[in-house]
C-alpha cells in the first residue's frame, strides 16, 4: 500500500473515531488507539511509512505544548506544598518500580527498562479533569489540588524523558539554548504578533507555535535528546495568554485533534502486536501491578494527609495515564529502545490505566459534590481579603 | 399525601422528544393541582478517558449551551401557560442525579420521559428505568 492508499485508508479510520467517539461519549483518541490495533492486527497496515512517523511525532509534541498551555497557574499555587508532594510521589514510586522490574525481573535492557518506568509513571491530566467536570468538581480544593498534581507529574515524566534518554553532542548547548530563547521569547513576542497578524483564516499565530515546535524538534533530534520538555514548558509559559486569547487556543486544538493526534494515536494503536499482548498476559499483569501497586501504596499515605476524607479517590485518579505514556512508548518504539511485544505491553497497560481506576474511582468514591462545594465557599470567604477601613472624613 | 395531591413536581430535560412531552406532561399537573414545578438538565457523559483538557473543554462548552437553551425553552413553555417554574442545570450521571436531586429538594413527583438521546440508553437501559428503580417519590415516564 502506497503512502496515499494508506492516509485515505487511515482517513476513513480518523472519521469512523470520530462518529464512534460521539456516539459512545468515550474520548476519540482511546477510540482511535482501538480502531488502531484493529486496523494493524486485522489488515496488516504499514505503520512506519515515514510520513506517519514524521506526522505522529510532531503531533506528540504539539500534545505536549497543548498539555502544557492548558495548565492552570492559579490553581498551582493554591496548594503548592500538597500538589509538589503528590505529584512527585505519583512520578517517582511507579518510575523506580517498574524500572526495577522490568530490569531485574522481565530481563529488559536498562534503556527499555527506564521507558517502561516512564511510561508507567505517569498520571492523565485529561483523564482525571473529565472525571472533576463531569461531577462538578473541578472548581473545589479537592479537583485542583488534583489537577495541581497531575501537572507535577505530567513535567515530572517530561523530564525523565528529556534528560535520560539524551546523549549530550556538540549540539546539547545549541539545544538548550534554543529552548531558552523560545521559552522567554515567545510569550514576549505573543502579543504583538497575535494582535499583528492575529484573527485571519491563514492563522499566522498557530504557524508561529508550529514554526517554534518544528525547531525545537530539530535541535532535540540533532542534539539525540527529546523536545518534550521544552514543548511542555513552552505550553505552560504561554498558559496566560491563552487564558485570555480563548479563540487562538481552540484554533489550535482544532488544528490538532481534526489533522495531528488521530495520526498519533491511531499509529500507536497500529503498531500493538494483540498476538505479543495474549502471548504475554503474566507480564502484562506484572507491568499493570508495577504501575499501580506503588501508585496506591504511596501516593494513600498522602492523600490522607492532604485529603483524609477523599484519599482513595485522590490515590484512584492520580494512578490514570494515556497521553504522556502513549508518548514515552512511542518515542521507545521511534528510538528503538523497546520492541515491538515489549511496546504492545505498554500501550495496553497506559490504557487499562485510563479505565479501570477511573471507573473504580468513580464508581464507588466519589465524593459528595454538594458538600465540597460548601466546603469551597466556606474556605474562600475565609480567606477574601477585607476591605480597606475609609478613613476618617473622607468618605464623601 | 393522595396520590393526585403533589405539591412539588421536578420534571427531567434533555431536548429530546421524550423529555419534552415529560415537560408538557409535568406543568399539565401542576397547573391542576397547584404544585410548584422545577425543570432539571443533568450535563453527563463527557467524553470518558480523554486525552487532552481541551477535548473535555470543548464538549463541556457544547453542553452548557445546549442544556442552557432547553431550560431557556422550558421557562418558555411555563411562561405561555402562565406557571412559574424554577430550573437547574446539574453536572453528573442522569439517574443518580434526578433521584438525589429530588429527595434533596423534597419533591413528591418525577416526571421523566421515556427515552432520551444517547445509544447506551439502548444498550444499557434508560435514564427513565433507573430512575423508576432509584426513586424515592412516585415517578410517572410519559410516552
Amino acid at each position: 500500500m502506497d503512502a496515499t492508499q494508506l492516509a485515505a485508508v487511515l482517513a476513513g479510520v480518523v472519521l469512523l473515531a470520530s462518529m464512534v467517539s460521539v456516539e459512545l461519549g468515550i474520548s476519540v483518541a482511546l477510540i482511535e488507539l482501538t480502531l488502531g490495533v484493529i486496523a494493524g492486527n486485522l489488515f496488516h497496515l504499514n505503520a512506519n511509512q515515514p510520513w506517519l512517523v514524521f506526522v505522529a511525532s510532531f503531533a506528540s509534541i504539539v500534545l505536549t505544548f497543548l498539555a502544557g498551555a492548558e495548565v492552570d497557574p492559579d490553581d498551582f499555587r493554591e496548594r503548592f506544598g500538597a500538589s509538589v508532594s503528590i505529584g512527585l510521589v505519583s512520578f517517582a514510586g511507579p518510575f523506580i518500580v517498574a524500572w526495577v522490574v522490568a530490569d531485574g525481573l522481565l530481563g529488559w535492557t536498562t534503556r527499555a527498562s527506564l521507558i517502561a518506568g516512564t511510561a508507567l509513571s505517569t498520571t492523565s491530566l485529561a483523564v482525571v479533569y473529565a472525571v472533576l467536570v463531569e461531577t462538578g468538581l473541578n472548581a473545589t480544593r479537592i479537583g485542583k489540588l488534583i489537577m495541581s498534581a497531575c501537572f507535577v507529574t505530567d513535567m515530572a515524566t517530561a523530564v525523565a524523558l528529556s534528560a535520560i534518554f539524551i546523549k549530550p553532542n556538540a549540539w546539547f548547548p545549541v539545544f538548550l539554548l534554543v529552548s531558552v530563547i523560545a521559552i522567554v521569547g515567545l510569550p514576549k513576542i505573543a502579543p504583538w504578533f497575535f494582535s499583528r497578524y492575529g484573527n485571519r483564516v491563514i492563522e499566522p499565530e498557530i504557524k508561529l507555535v508550529f514554526a517554534v515546535l518544528f525547531v525545537l524538534m530539530v535541535v532535540a533530534d540533532q542534539a539525540k535528546g527529546h523536545a518534550v520538555l521544552p514543548a511542555f514548558v513552552l505550553g505552560l509559559v504561554m498558559a496566560r495568554h491563552y487564558q485570555r486569547h480563548r479563540t487562538e487556543q481552540e484554533r489550535l486544538r482544532v488544528v490538532a485533534f481534526a489533522f495531528l493526534t488521530p495520526f498519533f494515536f491511531l499509529r500507536g494503536g497500529m503498531n500493538v502486536s494483540l498476538g505479543a499482548v495474549f502471548a504475554n498476559l503474566g507480564l502484562l499483569a506484572v507491568l499493570f501491578a508495577a504501575k499501580l501497586v506503588p501508585k496506591i501504596g504511596l501516593i494513600m499515605p498522602l492523600a490522607k494527609r492532604f485529603v483524609p476524607k477523599h484519599a482513595t479517590f485522590t490515590t484512584l485518579l492520580m494512578s490514570t495515564g494515556l497521553t504522556f505514556g502513549t508518548i514515552s512508548s512511542l518515542y521507545g518504539l521511534n528510538a528503538h529502545i523497546i520492541n515491538r511485544t515489549q511496546f504492545s505491553l505498554l500501550i495496553t497497560v497506559v490504557v487499562l490505566s485510563a479505565i479501570i481506576p477511573t471507573a473504580i474511582a468513580q464508581r464507588w468514591y466519589s465524593p459528595d459534590v454538594d458538600a465540597e462545594h460548601k466546603a469551597a465557599r466556606e474556605h474562600y470567604e475565609t480567606i477574601k481579603p477585607q476591605p480597606e477601613p475609609v478613613p476618617v472624613g473622607d468618605n464623601q | 399525601m393522595t396520590p393526585y395531591n403533589f405539591t412539588s413536581v421536578l420534571v427531567a430535560v434533555d431536548g429530546s422528544d421524550g423529555s419534552r412531552k415529560a415537560l408538557d406532561c409535568a406543568l399539565s399537573i401542576a397547573q391542576a393541582v397547584g404544585a410548584a414545578v422545577t425543570a432539571l438538565a443533568v450535563e453527563g457523559k463527557l467524553p470518558a478517558y480523554a486525552a487532552s483538557v481541551g477535548e473535555v473543554d470543548e464538549v463541556k462548552h457544547e453542553k452548557d449551551q445546549f442544556f442552557n437553551d432547553v431550560l431557556e425553552h422550558a421557562k418558555d413553555e411555563a411562561y405561555e401557560r402562565g406557571i412559574e417554574i424554577d430550573t437547574d442545570l446539574v453536572p453528573g450521571h442522569a439517574a443518580e442525579v434526578i433521584t438525589h436531586y429530588a429527595k434533596a429538594h423534597g419533591h413528591d413527583l418525577i416526571v421523566v420521559g421515556h427515552r432520551g438521546h444517547f445509544l447506551g440508553d439502548y444498550l444499557l437501559g434508560s435514564t427513565a428505568d433507573r430512575v423508576t428503580h432509584h426513586a424515592h417519590c412516585p415517578v410517572m415516564v410519559v410516552r
